[in-house]
């Protein structure tokens, strides 16, 4: 089935979330509200990876 | 908008399978290096073996990697990193869910699980959830006991995540419970086959309520086979004026499959999510074509804190090669989880399947929900007496039901029975999984 959705287009801006989301967790090591915070929207990030940047090459 | 959507995943479930197999083995690689790399039990099994993660280039490769059994589990746990052993492959710190299985079978297995994980565990129940409807518009009641034991903790976390409203049911009584979902009006829920059941009883027969008149539209069963055996599922939706879905999932697996609305007679195992094998009992051989029964070795292949690498789940199924008409490319396996390899039991040299029987009974108008199977030893010889309960209005009918019954169980399992009809109510009550199935030869012997 042919799918209508830029998958290409949202891997990559999955990427820039997750990079920008490691780059805030990495400034967070004594600020534990900005650090478990960011660790919890990386799992969320994750999802979005196994949903579409892991299936982007194979649609 | 999006509660028209019919996919949760709409690119995902609907991938060519030569795409997924392509995916799969992709991701199995990607889990079997880090657990190589991260578990000392994984690690140490495998070395033994002689497979290195670079030896993983086909699903014949897979084919020859050591199966875990839950038994291997139980002998490397208690121990540091405690409780979970050298399985956990994250540090300590990162677990932020304990659960475990129930014990039935001996010590309980521990199941750790880091916060990435636990996002897995709802992301696989949101697959399940909105196959069958679930909808951000929905108020799901979820009456059960939030404790250790995994159950419907992450259909919890699921139902928050496509949006619906959760109503938690935990420490409420049955009766309780009934009122709360009249109160609320709750649209939904999830319980054992068993519980679902003893819900409507005690609605009916304690509080003089329907269920077929409470605001619930459809139901999510899970730890029984019951909501794939047809004759509960009828007496289920009769009971309750609901659609009943099936789904099944373990503490060590995950939520790996699931009916969608057609409710074709099959479930959809979530092929991205997990790689699905299926051997014979016996043989071990791999079994590709539909319709032959065997147990289920699977891996789950996102779960990284405590992997599931081929799993050996005991569970039987069997695959479908009927399409299912949802327009899901995952594969179906025929009925749902059959039974357990281990519950298996040979009566007079016939294998017996616990849910043939309970498909008997519950097809028989005139018996109540409740019944027990007891197998032992006369003289030798393997007997099998069926206790059943004849509800009141039947009472007069008890001759022709014996029949009915004896016929219908002779023609399902080649196998004949004592039937005992006791008073309505008697028989023991379940609240949440059934043991109606007791073989005391084991312990005649």
């Amino acid at each position: 089935m042919e799918n209508e959705f830029d998958l290409k287009g949202i891997h990559e801006k999955i990427q820039l979330l997750k990079k920008v989301s490691e780059d805030i967790l990495e400034e967070a090591d004594d600020f534990p509200s900005l650090s478990r915070n960011c660790s919890r929207i990386l799992a969320s990030i994750k999802m979005m990876e196994l949903n579409v940047s892991d299936i982007h090459g194979h649609s | 908008m999006i509660e028209e959507q019919k996919y949760w995943n709409p690119v995902l479930e609907t991938l060519p399978q030569e795409e997924i197999k392509k995916l799969q083995l992709k991701k199995f690689r990607r889990i079997f290096e880090w657990t190589y790399q991260k578990s000392n039990f994984h690690h140490s099994l495998y070395r033994k073996a002689g497979i290195k993660p670079d030896d993983i280039r086909s699903f014949d490769d897979i084919r020859h990697i050591p199966t875990v059994e839950k038994s291997m589990m139980r002998d490397i746990q208690r121990k540091d990193p405690f409780p979970y052993g050298d399985t956990l492959c994250v540090p300590l710190d990162e677990v932020s869910e304990y659960h475990q299985t129930s014990g039935t079978t001996g010590q309980p297995v521990y199941q750790a699980d880091s916060w990435q994980d636990w996002e897995w565990w709802s992301e696989c129940w949101s697959y399940i959830l909105w196959a069958q409807g679930y909808r951000p518009s929905d108020r799901i009641f979820f009456p059960f006991g939030y404790n250790v034991f995994v159950a419907f903790w992450a259909a919890h976390y699921a139902a928050e995540k496509i949006g619906a409203e959760v109503v938690p049911g935990g420490v409420l009584d049955t009766q309780a419970r009934i009122l709360k979902i009249q109160e609320v009006q709750a649209t939904a829920m999830m319980a054992t086959p068993t519980y679902v059941l003893g819900m409507a009883e005690t609605a009916r027969s304690k509080m003089g309520i329907d269920p077929a008149s409470l605001t619930i539209n459809k139901i999510t069963c899970a730890g029984e086979p019951g909501a794939s055996i047809p004759t509960t599922k009828n007496r289920m939706e009769n009971a309750w004026g609901a659609k009943v879905y099936d789904h099944a999932g373990a503490t060590e697996i995950g939520a790996w499959c699931y009916e969608c609305e057609e409710q074709s007679g099959g479930l959809h195992i979530n092929d991205g999510f997990f790689l699905v094998e299926i051997q014979d009992i016996e043989t071990g051989e791999t079994i590709e074509e539909a319709g032959r029964m065997g147990k289920m070795i699977i891996t789950a292949l996102d779960r990284y804190a405590q992997p599931c690498i081929r799993f050996d789940s005991k569970d039987l199924i069997m695959w479908s090669s009927d399409p299912c008409p949802c327009g899901r490319s995952f594969q179906t396996i025929k009925g749902g989880v059959i039974g357990r390899a281990d519950d298996i039991a040979k009566v007079k040299g016939v294998l017996l399947a616990p849910s043939a029987i309970e498909e008997v009974v519950r097809g028989i108008h005139g018996l109540s929900d409740e019944f027990e199977v007891i197998v032992d030893k006369k003289a030798d010889i393997d007997q099998i007496t069926l206790r059943a309960e004849l509800i009141p209005d039947a009472r007069d009918k008890e001759d022709s039901i014996k029949i009915q019954l004896k016929d219908q169980l002779r023609l399902k399992t080649n196998l004949g029975y004592i039937i005992e009809f006791h008073d309505y109510g008697t028989l023991p009550r379940h609240e949440v999984k059934a043991k109606r199935f007791k073989d005391l030869r084991k312990t005649m012997s």
